[in-house]
């Protein structure tokens, strides 16, 4: 039995061969995949992303084309809209187009106690931009009926903006979506900015006085209007409550609108108050603006960001910029124009805030701190794939005299 | 198919300056199957069972009892073979001289393994480097294999072999197999079985007496027939510039893998953990990171189980530095009980170390720290099993004496035990 032997207690086996093996080498294998898209390359160190948005390089954690965009349709018109550091989604949006002397900047704003506002205002923020594309008056006629037309062709956009707001969000769900709008449209030096709720337009020339062309409407500034100082109306609880603003549940939906000539070079913004929170006067703005030599409107709304976001970056940011300069590059000297911006055509029939309809645009927790601490108020569930399809009526043209 | 999930458990908050990044990962495997039957490819067993001299009758006859339990135990279909081992190697079963070493389990095969088995004489010496290395090879002669186990029996020292021997053989079976080590009576080395066992990601631990091998092996090999997926490695990247500091499993038994690894994809580090059934394991990864200013997040590593070319599951390990103390003081609860039963494991085993060299004041002061921690991290077992060689004073404070007379089976049952953990309380 045993052919070594009885000592032995088995048999002496040799391997035929004795190849060593080779482990495989298997690459990172993707886990799972998020609703809106990362970048294509890491913003850090340029390196590819994880579909988790991880840097597969330098491990930094790049946020999604909803989180944060930038664009540049000129070379004289771009923004950048960024989630900021503490809101969980970015529920601002903006639009812009630019060909010639000619621009079109549209910022927007979702009601973040609402259900859906970042579908919201992406959907306003494109429909409003697209139509006033397609059909802002040329030029035509007297000034004022220039003006007069123009007044409603921005009335126009805002109303499709709503009808896009509606038809792109669930009416069902608790607390309808809502949007604030900020227009600020560019046809030569002549500036015409149009808003609903607390986004804003300011003009910021080189030299010369620097202007808040919009006026919110807020509970802020109601209170100014009736005499508080803007710092403290502006830091009180009530400041973010908007009294008017885009959605199913709007009562009144037409804007502020204002226009001006510049009479010089300089800097038109269009923005979301997560940048004017942190500079809110047009002084305090262009001392942010011109604190670094002019730069490409690309760079200043990068850094108009980045500096809301070095100062908490306690909302979403949008920021929309376009470098105005006179036709033919006229330095200085020229006429000085009214730089004054006047209110176009006023709505006579209903006052102009109505203040019995409120719509807390977020909760503060109390008040010495509701600047920094706005809430997020509302359940992560599904969220609605980006990007939004515009609103039924958003590629008709209105034909003005 | 077996199915993995697994979580994360650390402070991602670092202060400004800061680079250290401690994290837990808990994998849980469910629905494990059985080895050999999960479609993963054919599994592998390999009992070898020390037929030395010193065995003696009474151990010679437990052994050959355990050794038929244990081929009872294999399930059929799986690929095994017998290992006799003294001074040298012998494949007792299947008796084939060359070509394929192992056979699948089935009714004859089993009666006939059962034959040579009960053959079994003690006489001879102990090399178990040669043994390692025939179970090796008779592995590599069966390619379909997947899962690779074997069960190792000894009673006694590695005489025959010099330590550089028995290393280089170790060292050349890592990844090749894993080994459950068992020794019986009081004449083996702890530290020298735990060497082969914690290499060949497997476990030590010691024999009472005879009547206990048949169930010890029956034991080992049912786990080894439950574990449906043969292999698994813990995949570390970490970000450019990174290093990886340890990566150690901590539960249920301290074993350190850092040496381990090896580079599979670029920054990323794969380390063994051999097979799974359903169980629960804990990992602690340890990685330093560039410096970054305030306000950064990065991902500090990202960790993954897998099979081959298929992620089992994922964690992600974060790094925010911070500048609010209450957010960056605070040490995860895991990671500070794991870096507890880390430091336990080490002070029971340089405790003793110490105490077999005659140096009782060392030995006094790593027992008497083993004791405080095992008290601390609510390790019951460690804390019975110093009892045995300790007389202990006060626990909170460490306070110990040695024992005048203690068992040699205390010391090394204390000794196997060092790198079992508790899980966190509560």
């Amino acid at each position: 039995m045993n052919i070594f032997g009885h000592d032995a207690p088995g048999v002496e086996w040799t391997p035929d061969s004795d190849s060593e093996e080779t482990m495989p080498v298997m690459p990172l294998a993707p886990t799972r995949l998020h609703v809106d898209p990362y970048p294509p390359a890491c913003p850090s160190c340029g390196g590819e992303l994880g579909v988790d948005g991880y840097c597969l390089t330098c491990g930094a954690k790049a946020k999604t084309l909803r989180e944060h965009y930038e664009m540049a349709p000129s070379d004289w018109v771009a923004g950048v809209c960024d989630i900021g550091r503490v809101h969980p989604h970015n529920e601002d949006s903006l639009d812009c187009k630019a060909l010639d002397g000619r621009a079109i900047l549209v910022v927007c704003d979702g009601v973040t106690t609402s259900y859906g506002s970042d579908v919201a205002s992406m959907a306003a923020a494109r429909t409003a931009c697209e139509f006033l594309w397609m059909s802002t008056p040329q030029g035509l006629g007297t000034p004022e009926s220039r003006e007069a037309a123009v007044s409603a062709t921005l009335k126009e956009a805002v109303a499709r903006a709503n009808e896009a707001v509606i038809a792109t969000t669930d009416p069902s769900a608790p607390g309808s979506a809502a949007a604030t709008i900020a227009i600020g449209l560019v046809e030569g030096m002549d500036i015409v900015a149009a808003s609903l709720g607390d986004s804003r337009v300011y003009w910021l020339p080189d030299s010369g006085e620097p202007v808040l062309v919009t006026k919110d409407h807020s509970l802020a500034q109601a209170a100014i209007d009736s005499g508080t100082a803007r710092a403290a109306a502006e830091s009180a609880a009530f400041a973010h409550t908007i009294t008017k603003w885009l959605g199913a549940d709007a009562q009144d939906i037409d804007p502020y609108i204002a226009s001006l000539v510049a009479g010089s070079p300089g800097w038109l913004i269009v923005c979301s108050d997560g940048l004017w929170n942190y500079a809110s006067t047009a002084a305090a703005l262009a001392r942010v603006v011109f604190a670094e030599p002019s730069s490409t409107p690309i760079q200043l709304a990068d850094r108009l960001v980045a500096w809301a976001n070095e100062k908490g970056g306690h909302d979403n940011i949008t920021v929309a910029c376009a470098r105005v300069i006179p036709p033919e590059e006229v330095p200085a000297a020229e006429e000085s124009s009214e730089e004054i911006p006047k209110e176009v055509a006023p709505d006579d029939s209903a006052p102009e805030r109505d203040t019995t309809v409120l719509r807390p645009k977020s909760v503060p927790t109390d008040e010495t701190e509701q600047r920094d601490d706005e809430t997020e108020q509302r359940d992560d569930v599904t969220r609605p794939d980006i990007p939004v399809t515009p609103g039924p009526a958003s590629q008709t043209t209105l034909t003005t005299e | 198919m077996a199915i993995f999930t697994s979580m994360v458990y650390q402070n991602e908050f670092l202060a400004d300056g800061n680079t250290d990044v401690n994290a837990i990962i808990r994998i849980d495997c469910a629905e494990a199957g059985v080895a050999g039957q999960s479609g993963a490819g054919d599994v592998g067993e390999i009992v070898i069972v020390d037929t030395s001299a010193s065995m003696g009758l009474i151990n010679m006859q437990a052994a050959k009892d355990a050794a038929m339990v244990a081929v009872d135990t294999i399930l059929d279909g799986t690929y095994f073979s017998i290992i006799a081992g003294n001074h040298s190697a012998y494949l007792a079963f299947p008796r084939v001289t060359s070509g394929p070493g192992m056979v699948r389990m089935s009714p004859s095969t089993r009666a006939t393994a059962k034959q040579a088995i009960a053959a079994f004489r003690a006489d001879g010496g102990t090399a178990m480097g040669s043994w390692l290395l025939l179970a090796r090879s008779l592995f590599r002669s069966i390619p379909s294999l997947a899962g690779k186990h074997a069960i190792l029996l000894t009673d006694g020292e590695n005489h025959n072999e010099s330590v550089v021997q028995l290393d280089a053989a170790i060292r050349q079976c890592l990844g090749e197999f894993q080994a459950d080590c068992r020794g019986i009576g009081v004449e083996w080395q702890v530290s020298e079985i735990r060497k082969i066992a914690t290499s060949l990601l497997g476990t030590v631990d010691v024999i009472p007496g005879p009547a206990d091998l048949p169930r010890v092996f029956q034991e080992l090999i049912a786990r080894s027939m439950s574990r449906g997926v043969p292999d698994a490695q813990l995949r570390v990247w970490v970000p450019q510039g990174a290093q990886i500091l340890f990566v150690r499993q901590v539960s249920p038994t301290v074993e350190d893998l850092t040496a381990r690894g090896t580079g599979v994809a670029p920054l990323t580090m794969a380390f063994p953990t051999g097979a799974w059934g359903d169980e629960s394991r804990d990992y602690h990864i340890a990685v330093r990171l560039p410096a970054k200013e305030v306000g950064t997040e990065q991902l500090a590593a990202r960790l993954q189980l897998a099979a081959g070319a298929s992620v089992l599951t994922q964690g992600l390990v974060k790094a925010k530095w911070s500048s609010d103390a209450s957010l960056t003081a605070r040490i995860s609860p895991e990671v500070a009980h794991y870096t507890g039963q880390t430091e336990l494991a080490a002070a029971i085993q340089d405790g003793l170390a110490a105490k077999a060299a005659g140096d009782d004041r060392t030995a006094t002061a790593k027992l008497g720290r083993a004791v405080q921690l095992a008290q601390a991290t609510g390790n019951a077992e460690a804390t019975t099993k110093l009892g045995k060689v300790v007389d202990i004073a006060d626990a909170a404070t460490g306070t110990v004496r040695l024992k005048k007379n203690v068992e040699k089976a205390d010391e090394m049952a204390l000794d196997t035990a060092s790198t079992r953990t508790t899980r966190i309380r509560g």
